[in-house]
């Protein structure tokens, strides 16, 4: 019976199905969606960490590594098979030899090294020894707490390891090493410790650690590495768990787990918070607005059942029997749409994380999927119960009435709403940015949607009330189409539905399309300032002025590209060509006081003051010195720029010990190639047990270079000391309490920058990261290309004439406003530089979108705009089966003498009314909770600081959707209108209803 | 004993925030095995005492007994289950009676969930109303007679004790009307169904043992064996029937000269 009823009334069947399998469906994609973006999020997180920072380093001293090991990756599926080891370290045993060393198996170790000479060890007691370390195939290394037995001794000797081979460090960033420092970082011997001797595992089984078989053991380990493929989202409180017991081991237990995880974790928890906002945000709203639906269409198919409910009653059915019979088609219905919509979400969302995120991201199927498919199914069992409750309890007689007695819409319904949007979008208002998903901000998460729904529900109340006025008009002109229409709109309960579903869900729409435009136009700005320019090409670190040549002559025009030096900290430093910046760099003149950019970097140049270049093989310096007492001894230094090498080289002039000349070797280099003097500094130290002060006066009087066998006088430069900007004469003081450094005078003592945020009185970084020098704002500006936080913007000749170096954290890049780099990245690799790689704006705004929010945000447009079609399908059904309820009255105009036409316009303008008043409504409803909310709910996984965010919404599209959705939803009316009135005939007269 | 007892029963309902009065103390016995019919104009609450005597709905003041039972100490259920035992109603359109995807068949038995399903009486009841041969098909698919055969056949499922029908010949052509008719007197014959049957047709008031004529929500004539009777109300209120409202109009005044079994009214010449 229930099917042959659901046959029956198939069309409302169907639009039933289809209006409970889209919310449940859009319910369940939001899970399903971001347990495949957390996954993303989490795999992301974890290749872009630093080595440490994707897995554990296991290390025990009491054996049973595996089973340990076995137990701490019990579950993980993500962590790769454990690379096993050992390692004991100690000094040489013999004389005069106090380096420090380590004896190192790891699994595989021989792949990851290249082998010089020689073999790799296999058997015990063998050794692999670095290049650097110096030794040769064949030498025996011995160590003092490496122990062995010798056939027939009583005591432990010290092991002999052999040299089979010898290897030469692979790339520093191998994981296979978990960022161990077991190599000298520049490949240079050391005096202090020698680069890993690997041995082979054999070696443990003959050898006893500091001389006594009881006494100590070798240290055991594991390398624990997390597979990014093999993660997902889920596996998040597995790790934090594993990083927890990490963090706890080494109190509890032997063992000693090393791990920057806790960094890593870090970031992808803030990274899931802000994709769990928004996502929060989406699918309640998209429940909600589910629930809206459904509690309007199921309402509609048990009242169309109201006929054999009442029949039922009227054959003496009880009220339980009644109700369950009431029921029984929207359950079967709901219940059918169940696993439909839960297989469409499936489908729906494969289909986004197919195309909005990375190929390798699997589709899952959470839980929480179902729970939310369930939930948005929530709002159609309690539409079908009351519904069928109502029917099930109300006078029998109501059901043949020619006329059905109207009740009143409450308002405590409409007043609940109302309240806690204003509760919401006062939380909301007083909030900064919101970041935490925990429920504490619900309401104000919810305000989007709380804005569309009071909205909605404010212009269901007024347009009975102003139609109702304008039907007076229409009493006395305006012809009976108008006056039929208007009078229809007000007397309210359809046009209310109407109106509610259609400005609720529109509102949606247009607050995903707003905020769509604005996030975009964010993204893109946010990525143009970051980037600093259309394309930043990264390339190895160089000697700066290196880098400012390679790209002249990649780019004579100097209209293309820039070099760019970036250093991090705080305040961040960014570095340029200030003439070629200018060209290339992104800018807004609104966010700097109204300057361009040519202007604001004319400002930056400092003083146009020659370096000072030498090239020879000896540097002698003629000095004059206060007289030094005999408690204290003083060192000459002088540090040079050198081709080749980033930071400064030193080099040790000599002990003072009178006026007079000192000279030293220049570094190799300056034999071919010029080297610039950066420094003459000293150091005093105290050589006897006076406490006596110590303090001396040094002048630089004339510098010469050997070149070719001739010493060659230098034009002595403006000098200064940063110290002390008196001294200009090439003398500088030393004391105990600290010492001047001499300087050529070949910058300002406060260099003109771009200052962008609160850098205050701090200095900035510089080059050399030694934070010295405090910038003088040329310009002040909210945002400067390539800086994202607080920071400076300055000229590369001045901030590499103040430092004495590079650091090693500082980054070099070539900022281009050409879209393709593929020629400048040619000629920059002709010029010497190694491209490492190129990152695009659009990459940028690329890589924002794919962040938590950005995901969630494409998810609640993709959402938002299908519940509105459907919103829009559910309003014409909805005004279709109202204005055929009333076909007998329409027929009975006709009867009476009202033409086809007035009843044309009568019913197009009623539909007309009601569409137009529910899509603005849900205009002004979604761009007021965009105003409201845009700002509030994250946008970027970390909070931007720079540039300031406009959060503009672009007219076009939302202008676009609504002026869409008004044509469709007119073409609609126009069309049910003409079925409607094509339906009408006068014979019906005969057969309705009493 | 009488299935029916009305005794001063008023009924009031609200309609667009106005009270209107449907029935005004009617008093009225209709005994066991009856057939009785309800005439009047439209509007005049013929289909509101019909809802009454249905348990649909109670009265608004004055006592209801249907089958010794007053209507108004029952309980939801109780009425519910008097309505399922012991009425049947065939309501005024035929298809509104029937559940129109469904069979004839299932449609009877329909009405007999309530009670106790009796494939054995479907048949028969289809078979009495003629339509044995059409128990597979749906009831929306039959021609305006079968239906309401069909629906007379349904509101007889469960045999009551009362069967109340509205207008049950009105969109029939007259053989099929005269049929309807013959089968509410069959049943009543039959299985001593009272039954009550409100209609225009003069031929159905005629066929019918008893006609009851509601005006202006009372009781104002009852015809038996073929002859009128005004009914002399609770307070001595007579409604003068309107074929004689030539001689006395309404609002004309009236003199009353009594006999020795009555009175006669005569108009009074102002």
């Amino acid at each position: 019976m229930i099917l042959r009823g659901l046959w029956e009334r198939r069309t409302l069947a169907l639009v039933v199905l289809l209006i409970a399998v889209v919310p449940i469906a859009s319910a369940a994609v939001a899970p399903i969606y971001s347990a495949a973006a957390l996954t993303t999020i989490v795999r992301d997180v974890v290749r872009e960490a630093p080595v440490d920072g994707r897995g554990w380093r296991y290390t025990t001293t009491n054996g049973g590594i595996e089973r340990k090991v076995a137990a701490f990756t019990a579950g993980a599926g993500f962590v790769e098979p454990p690379v096993f080891g050992m390692e004991t370290s100690s000094g040489g045993a013999d004389q005069g030899d106090a380096r420090a060393y380590s004896v190192v198996w790891q699994d595989g170790q021989c792949e990851h090294v290249r082998l010089v000479r020689g073999r790799c060890p296999s058997a015990a007691l063998e050794v692999m020894a670095s290049e650097a370390s110096e030794l040769k195939i064949g030498d025996v290394v011995r160590l003092r707490s490496l122990r062995a037995a010798r056939p027939g001794a009583t005591v432990l000797d010290p092991a002999e390891l052999q040299v089979v081979g010898v290897y030469r460090p692979g790339p520093s960033g191998d994981p296979f090493w978990f960022g161990r420092t077991l190599f000298d970082p520049y490949g240079q011997p050391s005096q202090n410790k020698v680069d890993a001797l690997f041995t082979a595992r054999e070696t443990r089984t003959v050898t006893y650690i500091s001389g006594s078989p009881t006494e100590g053991s070798w240290t055991d380990y594991a390398i624990l590495r997390i597979d990014p493929d093999r993660l997902a989202g889920t596996d998040l409180p597995l790790m934090a768990e594993m990083q927890t017991l990490a963090v706890t081991a080494g109190r509890d237990t032997d063992a000693i787990v090393f791990s920057r995880m806790a960094d890593t974790l870090r970031t992808i928890n803030a990274n899931a918070e802000t994709l769990g906002v928004p996502a929060l945000l989406v699918a309640a709203q998209l429940v909600g607005l589910g629930w809206l639906l459904l509690f309007q269409t199921v309402g509609d198919l048990v009242r169309a059942r109201g006929p054999e409910i009442a029949l039922a009653r009227l054959r003496g059915h009880g009220r339980v029997r009644v109700w369950r019979f009431a029921l029984a088609e929207p359950m079967l219905l709901l219940l059918l749409a169940v696993p439909l919509g839960l297989a469409a979400g499936f489908g729906a969302a494969s289909l986004m994380i197919g195309a909005l995120l990375p190929a390798s991201i699997p589709t899952t199927f959470p839980p929480m999927a179902v729970a939310a498919g369930l939930a948005a199914t929530l709002g159609g069992v309690l539409a079908a119960t009351a519904s069928a409750w109502r029917i099930a309890t109300r006078p029998i007689t109501e059901e043949w009435r020619r006329t059905p007695r109207r009740s009143a819409r409450g308002w405590v319904l409409d007043a609940v709403v109302l309240a806690v949007t204003a509760l919401g979008l006062t939380e909301l208002l007083a909030a900064g940015v919101i970041a935490d998903a925990s429920g504490e901000s619900v309401s104000a998460l919810a305000v989007p949607g709380l804005m569309a729904l009071g909205v909605a529900l404010l212009a269901s109340r007024v347009l009975p009330v102003v139609s109702g006025w304008l039907f007076g008009l229409t009493r006395r002109r305006g012809g009976l189409g108008p006056f039929l229409a208007l009078r229809q709109v007000a007397r309210g309960p359809v046009t209310a539905g109407s109106v509610i579903v259609l400005g609720t869900a529109f509102g949606l729409a247009t607050f995903a399309v707003a905020a769509w435009t604005a996030t975009s136009d964010d993204y893109a700005r946010v990525a143009a300032f970051h980037n600093g320019a259309p394309a930043a090409i990264t390339v190895e670190p160089v000697e700066p002025d290196k880098l400012t040549a390679a790209v002249e002559a990649a780019d004579p025009g100097g209209a293309l590209a820039a070099p760019v030096i970036k250093m991090s900290g705080t305040p961040q430093l960014v570095v340029s060509d200030p003439e070629r910046l200018a060209r290339v760099a992104h800018w807004d003149p609104a966010l700097a006081g109204g300057k361009d950019l040519a202007e604001a970097m004319a400002a930056l140049p400092g003083p146009d003051v020659a370096r000072v270049w030498l090239r020879g093989e000896r540097l002698r310096l003629r000095l004059s010195h206060d007289h030094l007492t005999q408690d204290w001894e003083t060192q000459i230094k002088a540090a040079f720029r050198v081709t080749g090498r980033v930071g400064p080289v030193p080099i040790t002039i000599g002990k003072l010990r009178g006026a007079g000349s000192y000279e030293w070797n220049l570094p190799l280099p300056c034999r071919q190639v010029p080297c610039e003097l950066r420094r003459i500094h000293g150091e005093l130290s105290r050589i006897t047990n006076s406490f006596e002060g110590g303090f001396i006066q040094v002048r630089v009087e004339s510098m010469e270079v050997l070149r070719d066998g001739a010493w060659r006088q230098v034009p002595m430069p403006a000098w200064r000391v940063d110290q002390d900007p008196r001294r200009t004469d090439g003398s500088f003081a030393l004391s105990d309490t600290g010492a001047q450094v001499l300087r050529p005078a070949t910058y300002d003592q406060e260099p003109a920058g771009i200052v962008v945020g609160e850098v205050g009185a701090r200095a900035m970084p510089g080059l050399d990261n030694a934070f010295t020098h405090r910038v003088r704002p040329a310009v002040i500006a909210a945002a400067a290309p390539g800086i994202t936080g607080a920071g400076v913007l300055m000229d590369l000749e001045q901030a590499d004439s103040i430092a004495y170096g590079v650091h090693e954290k500082a980054e070099f890049q070539v900022w281009t406003r050409q879209a393709g780099t593929a020629a400048l990245e040619a000629a920059l690799t002709r010029e010497g530089l190694r491209v490492v790689s190129t990152v695009r704006q659009e990459d940028l705004a690329a890589g924002y979108a794919a962040e938590g929010p950005g995901l969630a945000l494409m998810l609640l447009l993709v959402s938002a705009l299908a519940a509105a079609v459907l919103a829009l399908g559910r309003t014409v059904l909805a005004l279709h089966t109202a204005a055929r309820r009333r076909g007998y009255e329409l027929a009975a105009l006709e009867a009476a003498g009202a033409k086809v036409p007035a009843l044309r316009v009568a019913l197009l303008l009623e539909q007309a009314i009601t569409v137009l008043a529910g899509t603005l409504a849900g205009l002004l409803a979604g761009l007021l909770a965009a105003e409201a909310a845009l700002g509030r709910i994250p946008q970027f996984a970390e909070p931007v600081v720079t540039p300031p965010l406009p959060h503009e919404v672009a007219a076009l599209p939302v202008a676009l959707v609504t002026g869409g959705a008004l044509a469709a939803t007119l073409l609609c009316a126009l069309l049910v209108s003409e079925l409607l009135l094509r339906g009408i005939r006068v014979e019906r007269l005969r057969d309705t209803p009493a | 004993m009488s299935m029916v007892r009305c005794d001063g029963v008023v009924q009031i309902y609200r309609a667009q925030d106005v009270e209107v009065v449907a029935l005004r103390d009617v008093d009225l016995v209709i005994d066991r095995g009856e057939t009785v019919a309800l005439l009047g104009p439209s509007g005049a609450g013929k289909s509101t005492l019909l809802w009454l005597l249905a348990g649909l709905s109670r009265p608004s003041a004055g006592r209801l007994w249907l089958d010794g039972v007053e209507v108004g100490r029952l309980d939801q259920r109780a009425l519910d289950r008097l309505r399922a035992s012991k009425i049947g109603v065939v309501l005024q359109n035929p298809s509104r009676n029937l559940i129109g995807y469904l069979p004839a068949a299932q449609n009877v038995a329909f009405a007999q969930r309530a009670v106790r399903r009796d494939r054995r009486r479907v048949r028969d009841l289809l078979s009495r109303v003629g339509l044995d041969d059409a128990g597979d098909r749906p009831a929306g698919r039959m021609s305006g007679g079968e239906q309401q055969r069909l629906a007379l056949a349904v509101a007889l499922a469960n045999s009551p004790r009362l069967l109340l029908a509205d207008e049950p010949t009105s969109q029939l052509d007259p053989g099929a009307g005269r049929r309807v008719i013959d089968l509410i007197k069959e049943s009543a014959e039959a299985e001593g169904t009272t039954a009550v049957v409100v209609t225009h047709d003069v031929a159905v008031s005629e066929a019918l043992g008893r006609t009851v004529t509601i005006r202006d929500g009372r009781v104002g004539s009852e015809g038996r064996r073929g002859e009128d009777f005004v009914v002399v109300g609770r307070e001595g209120a007579v409604q003068v029937p309107p074929e004689y409202h030539h001689l006395l109009p309404p609002g004309s005044m009236a003199r009353i000269e009594p006999l020795e079994d009555g009175v006669v009214l005569r108009r009074a010449e102002s």
